[in-house]
């Protein structure tokens, strides 16, 4: 390795990549418009569920029923309809998410001390969010059944109304989220935020760059010249690194000061965390770029290596214990993983280098490996 | 005898295979140190590939290629040569860097050969004033002329002083000045630097500059030697005749001779070694010409013998088969053969496109700078000019692709401003760069372009197939267009560009990389077009030798055009401007030509011999013979100016106007 | 003149860009790997608590309990351990082995038994929002049942009859997704968003790659206007994404995952075609910024997050501020979402879903105009 040599290559690509201004500003705009978009427009709190109701009952036992509901910051209330029927068009038009049957008698039969059966419908389009709609919708029924258990003791017993609660119910609950204590969910978004924009920009910048190399002829200088395969390869990707690097930082300043996210771990070891991924999706993006020969197919090549994976096998929405085998085998697979629990460890729970180690291992052989197949692919005397 | 040490370059039973098709068949050569060696032939001979493998940045199938000792057989033992080679490959600035300025592109290509500090600025002040880039350091290579861009390309590829460059097609795509130019400092450079230099080209008048040369055909040599072997090889006599009515005078002479050629005004007839003076007079008197004259052979005409279909030559029948051969002796179509619209309305000389005073910047950069012309129907109209005179620029606002600053310009009648539909299927284009789909194959593309013009179903086959045969693609209509080469890649644009039957065509260096075959193929499809179609065609070419087909030429320089006649008229003006030519022949070159500038200073290189203009060729003589010396100098004749000393002299003069 | 010659440039043209898509490789693995294997990938991946690695604290250790921490369980739930100090709990988190702790205080059972409330504490890792809110939900939702149940067994022997306890059974129902399959949801939602990128890249790039190759200057000097010239590119890429998506809804989402869908195939198609043209004007007008695709590939990447984003693919529009929820009218995924759930899951016909019709036809066709008029701009 000449390193002397190595800074011409990278001084090149440099000077070329100031000259388009175009791509240059691209280059730092994109990630910092993705994390902003997502940060702001992926919202994970389930509140605000619209929903209806069909009270057949219409009794101040049903209203009050329907009342814990509408009092909720979880479910937002769109009115009542007279009959089930005309719920459904209201659930494909997506007006409405959730909806309320109360049947007749409702208020008859629990002041005799029957059990009622409520209805209620949610729209299972989204799996997470009629899963968590449906524990809500439990719970709320749940608090309710408590207290009219409660109220039925009270006056069965001849107990007060408290002590008959506390019978009632006598296991309480508290609740306690470590980390992110209100459970913010543009918290932990903009800080995953940076495993995805850092997976999938620097690969497109680098992919873009050796297939132009490629396709202008331009690679003959390289060929021809007593530069090594190791010297081209690093050189040529400095810039490139030294951009994902730069845009690692904006990231983390937009995620800490503009999203408000707790940085509570070891910023040099996150910073260097940082630059071991960085250096692991450029290489990804180098070995797309040796393998095709178009453009395009580089662009469509690298989005199916990074978005999707990154989505999917990092941990981001779904979490990796929770996988199949074969699911979780896949997330291995992929440095995005790794990534995610580096961002999380460091922005929420503040955990450092003596947890996360492994992680950067993992990550630095990643990279490793990459950069020798990539280095094995690329040939100075290829074929054609 | 020469001893294995002075080889620098020895390939030796050669083959190279690409997927599906030989690059390279059993290429045996020796180059010696010190040497230009040339490498000629069609494209798609194997001329890159050979110069990539000696490179080392190709592998190959079988054989042995030994560079300075070394024996290329591994990606490692490559690099041992590399710090030793230069390397341009094809293509007009390509492998430069296009946002980079002069300076930097320099620098990156020390830089990447470890050359920096004072022994970086001392070369690059030295090549740089060589080049006289010495002015553009700072300008970005992408907005260099392209004969600046070659010398730049020549400085990087020196900047790390190799013994041995390798230079593809270095001048293709350059004016003759930038050409000129560009071997001057070539030779120079290698004269004080003995390295050898591996050079391919397209032009047959720079084969006369090698020391050694080797045809290449169908991936094999058919043939190699020095210049003056090759054409004393020519078995037979070259007869030229100058005419003015060039259709007429072919046909006959056809009759009596097989291969005869038309070139510009004038007809070369190549006629047995046995053939007497009296029987050609008798010959030449019955068709009607009195004035002939037996001349030196070209390496063209040794080039086009050696790989002639029909020809007693056996190397050429290996060929046979796998590479549909340029055939040379085109039949200009008789008239009415290909009437492909059933009447042509009788318009000959109108007016089809016009030009008062059109103007267009980019920025603050003036590309055209008020060009006024006329072309009529049945007419060809040459532009000329060096790289960036605004050639391209004019021809695409022309075209509509580009609007002007200001200024008016009509095709066919309307207002280019406007240019309406009506207008634009009227007219054919063929730009510059390859413009067709080069993942499309022959058929595919001419399919397209018929169906954009709305020709479809039958007709489309039948235009297909017509235009096809007219311009020689068959055989290779399921080709993908990258894969052909560059000769038949143009026939092939030029197909696409007149499938509507076009009344006006726009051609920008249409024949740019050609081979000489290629380029006078072209040509006779261009002259039927313009003979039996009455097609009005205003073309752009480097190539001198292709002007004279032109019956009107517009000199382009600085985006003006500041000459506007037709060839013989300028040729004349050229004459009555500075005199008669005189072409000097010397022993060596590089010695003669400084004398010969103290006395005339427009004195220039063409081919292996030196032109000078004097207005007494007698008294002009015997100076030259005086100042230079009598054993130097070969042979001095006078002979008529050719298109390319007008442009040479021209230009060079303007330029000079410009310094001062 | 005419329609004859109109519709033979534009047979013309369109068989020219799929022969030049048939001619790139790499570019038909890339696009099959995502209409079929991406669609499969993302069917077997569960937006859904399972098997959750939680541990406990037990400082009471008795019958009671015992039975508490053995309904934390499967599905949800897999109990990886128990610790004895919530430093060691702490820690497991910290590392991530485990993202919930049951922590059950002394004298549990003892204080139910003698009929005093007590406090049981659900530690969650709250770092990831998604894993944080289910775990909660069904946390909660197990002490919760537990808690009704041990009430209602202690005074079980005070009370005369079973039934007489009057109560309120919930019946959750969910509707279109019954079982909350994600492989409903997510194989749909990639499609979805795979026929976007597919629909904003494709032309864009046909159309740059003119540009860059130069071969657009050849069709400038022809008689085509731009819109002949920009929407064979339209339709012929509509036509890769159309066989594309049927390959996906045949092959993947009826074949493997044996989704029923519930509304008009045809009508689904359609959507798909209209709503490729809406994206492809897109595509053409960002690459009427461009000079090559290396700028095309970022643009689009600027341009297909947003959109894909503010679709309600991920987050419903009503979770969304205002101003969001205002915005996402702006994206063609967003109708396209709402038509494609409700044709395939909830089986809405024309009736209900015109208006998204309407709005996917007016921003598609928008796009396109104002794409046609940059396309001929940018030169000159």
């Amino acid at each position: 390795m000449n390193i002397k040599r190595i800074i011409a290559i990278s001084h090149k690509e440099w000077r070329e990549i100031v000259r388009d201004r175009f791509f240059l500003a691209l280059a730092f705009v994109v990630p910092s418009t993705m994390l902003l978009v997502f940060g702001y427009g992926l919202i994970l709190d389930v509140e605000n569920i619209p929903f209806c109701v069909v009270d057949y009952d219409k009794t101040p036992t049903s209203r009050d029923y329907i009342y814990r509901f509408i009092g909720s910051r979880y479910f937002n209330f769109r009115g009542t309809v007279e009959h089930e029927e005309l719920l459904r068009p209201l659930f494909e038009a997506s007006k409405i998410r959730f909806a309320l049957i109360i049947p007749e008698h409702f208020e008859r039969d629990l002041r005799a001390g029957r059990s009622v059966t409520v209805q209620s419908l949610i729209d299972g389009v989204f799996p997470f969010r009629a899963a968590t709609s449906k524990g809500y919708v439990l719970a709320m029924n749940r608090d309710f059944n408590g207290e009219i258990l409660a109220d039925y003791f009270s006056k069965k017993f001849g107990i007060p109304l408290d002590r008959a609660f506390e019978l009632a119910q006598p296991v309480r609950i508290q609740l306690r989220y470590l980390y992110n204590q209100e459970l913010r969910s543009t918290w932990s978004i903009a800080s995953a935020m940076i495993m995805f924009v850092l997976m999938v920009s620097p690969p497109f910048l680098t992919a873009m760059g050796v297939v132009r190399e490629k396709e202008s002829g331009s690679i003959y200088n390289i060929y021809c010249s007593t530069v090594t395969r190791g010297e081209f390869i690093v050189g040529k990707l400095v810039p490139y690194v030294f951009i994902s690097v730069l845009n690692s930082l904006i990231l983390w300043a937009w995620t800490k000061f503009l999203f408000g996210a707790p940085f509570k771990g070891d910023p040099v070891f996150f910073f260097f965390a940082s630059v071991v991924y960085v250096i692991c999706t450029t290489g990804i993006g180098l070995l797309v770029s040796l393998m095709v020969r178009t453009q395009v197919a580089a662009m469509m090549v690298t989005i199916v290596l990074t978005v999707v994976p990154s989505v999917l096998y990092s941990g981001l929405f779904i979490p990796i214990s929770s996988m199949e085998p074969i699911g979780q085998f896949q997330s291995h697979l992929f440095p995005a993983m790794y990534f995610t629990d580096i961002v999380l460890g460091s922005f929420l729970k503040g955990v450092g280098i003596k947890h996360l180690w492994d992680r950067v291992v993992a990550l630095a052989l990643y990279a490793g490996l990459l950069w020798v197949i990539s280095f094995m692919l690329f040939s100075k005397r290829p074929r054609s | 005898m020469v001893s294995a040490s002075s080889i620098v370059v020895k390939v030796w039973q050669l083959s190279k295979a690409y997927r599906n098709h030989r690059a390279i068949e059993n290429v045996s050569l020796e180059i010696r140190r010190g040497e230009i060696f040339g490498l000629i032939g069609p494209d798609g001979a194997g001329k890159s590939t050979l110069m990539k493998i000696v490179a080392g940045v190709l592998s190959f199938d079988k054989g042995t290629v030994r560079v300075f000792d070394i024996d290329l057989n591994s990606e490692t033992s490559a690099e041992r040569i590399k710090q030793r080679i230069g390397f341009m490959p094809q293509g007009l600035g390509l492998n430069l860097y296009a946002d980079l300025s002069v300076e930097e592109n320099i620098d990156f290509f020390a830089r990447l050969r470890d050359v920096r500090g004072g022994e970086l600025k001392r070369r690059k002040e030295k090549l740089l004033a060589m080049t006289r880039l010495d002015r553009f350091t700072d300008r970005p290579m992408k907005h260099l002329s392209g004969g600046m861009k070659q010398k730049l390309g020549l400085i990087c590829t020196l900047i790390h002083e190799p013994e041995l460059i390798i230079l593809d097609e270095p001048t293709t795509g350059v004016d003759p000045v930038s050409r000129r130019d560009f071997w001057e400092i070539l030779t120079e450079l290698i004269h004080y630097q003995n390295i050898t230099a591996i050079v391919s080209t397209a032009y047959l008048d720079e084969a006369e500059r090698f020391h050694r040369l080797a045809f290449m055909y169908g991936g094999k040599v058919i043939g190699d030697g020095d210049p003056e072997t090759l054409r004393a090889s020519f078995p037979k006599v070259v007869i030229e005749v100058a005419t003015q009515d060039q259709v007429e005078v072919l046909e006959r002479l056809r009759s009596v001779f097989p291969q005869v050629n038309g070139l510009g005004g004038r007809i070369r007839v190549f006629a047995d070694r046995t053939i007497s003076k009296g029987s050609l007079d008798r010959i030449f008197g019955e068709i009607g010409i009195n004035h002939f004259e037996e001349v030196e052979p070209s390496l063209e005409d040794v080039f086009a013998m050696l790989i002639e279909p029909g020809s007693s030559n056996p190397q050429l029948d290996r060929t046979r088969g796998k590479v549909v051969a340029p055939r040379l002796n085109e039949d200009l179509p008789s008239k009415g053969k290909h009437t492909f619209k059933e009447s042509i309305p009788n318009c000959h000389g109108e007016t089809v496109i016009e030009a008062y005073n059109l103007t267009r910047d980019f920025g603050s950069f003036r590309a055209v700078d008020n060009v006024s012309f006329e072309v009529r129907r049945g007419e060809i109209f040459g532009l000329l000019g060096a790289n960036g005179a605004g050639k391209t620029t004019l021809i695409k606002m022309l075209t509509g692709i580009l609007s002007p600053t200001s200024g008016e310009g009509k095709v066919a009648g309307s207002d280019i401003r406007r240019a309406g539909r009506e207008v634009r299927e009227r007219i054919g284009y063929v730009s510059q760069s390859f413009s067709l789909y080069q993942d499309l194959t022959v058929v595919e593309n001419m399919r397209l372009f018929a169906g954009i013009y709305g020709i479809s179903g039958k007709r489309a086959s039948v235009r297909i197939e017509e235009v096809s045969e007219m311009t020689g693609l068959g055989g290779y209509e399921k080709e993908l267009a990258k894969r052909l080469p560059m000769g038949i890649r143009q026939r092939l644009a030029l197909a696409c560009a007149i499938i509507h039957f076009p009344e006006i065509l726009f051609l920008d260096e249409p024949t740019s990389g050609v081979d000489p075959l290629g380029r006078r193929r072209f040509w006779s499809i261009l002259s039927n077009l313009v003979g039996n179609e009455k097609v009005a065609i205003l073309i752009t070419t480097h190539y001198m030798s292709e002007a004279e087909h032109c019956d009107r030429l517009a000199l382009m320089h600085g985006g003006r055009i500041v000459a506007n006649d037709s060839p013989v008229a300028l040729k004349a003006q050229l004459r009555a401007d500075i005199g008669e030519l005189l072409v000097v022949k010397a022993r060596n070159l590089q010695k003669v030509l400084g004398p010969l500038r103290s006395i005339f200073p427009n004195a220039s290189f063409f081919g292996n011999k030196v032109h000078v203009f004097a207005s007494d060729p007698e008294r002009a003589k015997d100076k030259i013979l005086e100042t230079v010396g009598r054993d130097e100098i070969v042979e001095i004749t006078s002979q008529d100016p050719t298109l390319e000393d007008v442009f040479v002299f021209r230009i060079t003069q303007l330029e000079r106007m410009e310094r001062t | 003149m005419g329609f004859t010659l109109w519709w033979i440039r534009l047979w013309s043209l369109t068989v020219k860009e799929l022969l030049q898509f048939s001619r790139d490789g790499f570019l038909i693995i890339a696009i099959t790997y995502m209409f079929t294997l991406d669609i499969w990938l993302s069917g077997n991946i569960h937006i859904e608590l399972h098997r959750a690695s939680m541990i406990f604290k037990d400082a009471d250790q008795s019958e009671f309990s015992r039975e508490l921490i053995s309904r934390f369980r499967s599905p949800y739930f897999r109990m990886e351990g128990e610790v004895f100090s919530e430093n060691e709990a702490v820690s497991l988190l910290d590392r991530g082995e485990a993202i919930l702790l049951i922590d059950i205080p002394e004298h549990f059972q003892q204080d139910l038994l003698s009929r005093r409330s007590v406090d049981v504490q659900l530690m969650i890792d709250g770092s990831n929002t998604i894993i944080g809110t289910l775990t909660s939900t069904y946390g909660s939702q197990i002490i919760g049942e537990y808690s009704l149940d041990i009430g209602l067994d202690l005074l079980r022997f005070h009370l005369d009859r079973l039934e007489a306890i009057p109560r309120v059974e919930l019946r959750p129902r969910v509707w279109y997704n019954p079982n909350q399959e994600d492989e409903r949801f997510l194989p749909i939602s990639e499609l979805l968003t795979v026929i976007t990128i597919c629909g904003l890249m494709l032309p864009a790039a046909a159309a740059v790659r003119e540009k860059e190759r130069g071969t657009i200057e050849q069709l400038l000097v022809s008689p085509l206007t731009p819109a002949q010239i920009m929407i064979p590119k339209v339709f012929s890429m509509t036509l890769v994404v159309l066989i594309g998506t049927m390959v996906s809804v045949f092959g993947v989402i009826k074949g493997i995952f044996v989704i029923p869908i519930k509304g008009s195939l045809i009508f689904f198609f359609s959507t798909v075609v209209l709503y490729t043209i809406a994206v492809s004007g897109m595509g053409l007008f960002i690459s009427t910024f461009t000079k090559n695709l290396a700028q095309v590939a970022m643009l689009v990447l600027v341009v297909a997050m947003p959109v894909v984003l503010l679709s309600g693919a991920w987050t419903p529009p009503e979770a969304m501020p205002l101003w969001l929820r205002r915005a996402i009218h702006l994206s063609p995924l967003y109708y396209f979402i709402e038509m494609s759930y409700g044709i395939l899951l909830r089986g809405a016909g024309f009736e209900v879903l015109w208006l998204h019709f309407l709005g996917l036809f007016l921003l598609g066709s928008g796009a396109f105009i104002f794409g046609a008029y940059r396309f001929r701009r940018q030169f000159g």
